[in-house]
């Protein structure tokens, strides 16, 4: 019953409005993959992205944390301001490199 | 009983038995002890990979306990192994030994919808542009149907469990959780990053009856019979933010 009622109050300008109001709301873009780079050296143990080279084959492959040879997708720009523990600068980077001893 | 019948039973026995005429070297017995052991062990693994937060609120040693009876009852039945443990959940719940922490299973609920929504196939959300256009059928809209991302899943749970994840996630204080409380969230995958969300109740029934195959109007009519000021605005805004809406049109989709 109170099914019925509710679907007979809800008009169609409240439903107009509701999405009027969720499309506005929508204004940043998410994240598109060109948003994004490679990060070397800042991925947790098995949560690398694909393709992560010798070693490993493809995403969630990675056997320790923060591999050097192995990446995760970032939004741009932030990479290389993430701490790595392998990376001899410290942060990550947008190449594979030599872990530090 | 055929002789792969009687392998498997000795495998899963938790009598540790042999079965008998399986190779004639002096040292079967031991062997098969080794590979018993590995297939228990890998299984336990994998489990604890897709369930970690489960396996460090009940600590090492009862989650392997826990996981040899699991495996016990339920073998995988397919061969990969990420899908292995969807029946973990429920097993939980009738499993008596782990009755003390009644949110045990609503936790490794959460962790299957995040290992679901990380294999999730990809789809494209459908854009803004798109959605804008319906718009122009008002006296439709109520029968606009909405389908969703295959990596999305809502859980509604009366324990805290989005908290008590959180807080394993170094997000908010442990011992600051009161289980006891009802929790309503959102795991999904956007882009390459999955995510849980926190949702009020009348959200998650609106996400839940969009899942559900109802239209934008009644998805809408029942969140409002749990919270007569629930709005829609924000609820579908997120699902078109986080690219969840992957398709969108005036009839049920196909």
């Amino acid at each position: 019953m109170s099914n019925k009622l509710n679907t007979l109050s809800l008009s169609a300008t409240a439903l107009t409005l509701a999405l009027t109001s969720a499309l506005s709301l929508v204004t940043l873009p998410a994240h598109a993959a060109d948003d994004m780079e490679k990060c070397f050296g800042v991925a947790m143990k098995g949560k690398n992205d694909c393709a992560a080279g010798a070693g490993t084959t493809c995403a969630g492959t990675s056997k320790v944390n923060d591999q050097a040879n192995v990446f995760k997708l970032v939004p741009k720009g932030t990479c290389e301001k993430t701490a790595s523990s392998t990376s001899p600068t410290g942060y990550g980077q947008l190449m594979a490199f030599k872990p530090k001893m | 009983m055929s002789t792969q019948q009687r392998f498997t039973q000795a495998l899963l026995s938790a009598e540790q038995t042999f079965p008998a005429g399986l190779f004639c070297h002096p040292d079967a017995e031991s062997r098969f002890a080794v590979y018993r052991n590995n297939v228990f062990s890998s299984l336990t693994s994998a489990l604890a990979d897709s369930y970690p937060v489960v396996a460090q609120l009940v600590g090492a040693e009862f989650f392997a306990f826990m996981a040899r009876v699991f495996i016990q009852t339920f073998p995988p039945c397919s061969p990969v192994l990420v899908n292995y443990g969807n029946a973990f959940a429920d097993f939980i719940d009738t499993f008596s030994p782990a009755a003390s922490l009644p949110y045990l299973a609503d936790m490794a609920r959460l962790e299957r919808l995040r290992v679901e929504a990380y294999h999730a196939a990809d789809f494209p959300g459908v854009g803004f542009e798109a959605l804008s256009r319906f718009l122009e059928y008002p006296e439709q809209l109520h029968s606009l149907h909405l389908k969703l991302h295959p990596g999305t899943g809502v859980l509604c749970s009366s324990r805290a469990v989005f908290s008590l994840w959180a807080a394993h996630q170094g997000q908010g204080e442990l011992a600051e959780v009161d289980p006891n409380h009802a929790e309503h969230l959102l795991v999904l995958r956007d882009a390459l990053n999955v995510e849980v969300l926190l949702l009020s109740k009348a959200c998650a029934l609106f996400i839940q009856a969009l899942q559900g195959g109802a239209g934008f109007g009644d998805a809408v009519c029942a969140a409002l019979e749990e919270d007569n000021a629930f709005d829609a605005g924000p609820a579908l805004a997120l699902l078109i933010q986080k690219n969840l809406i992957i398709h969108a049109g005036l009839s049920e989709a196909s």
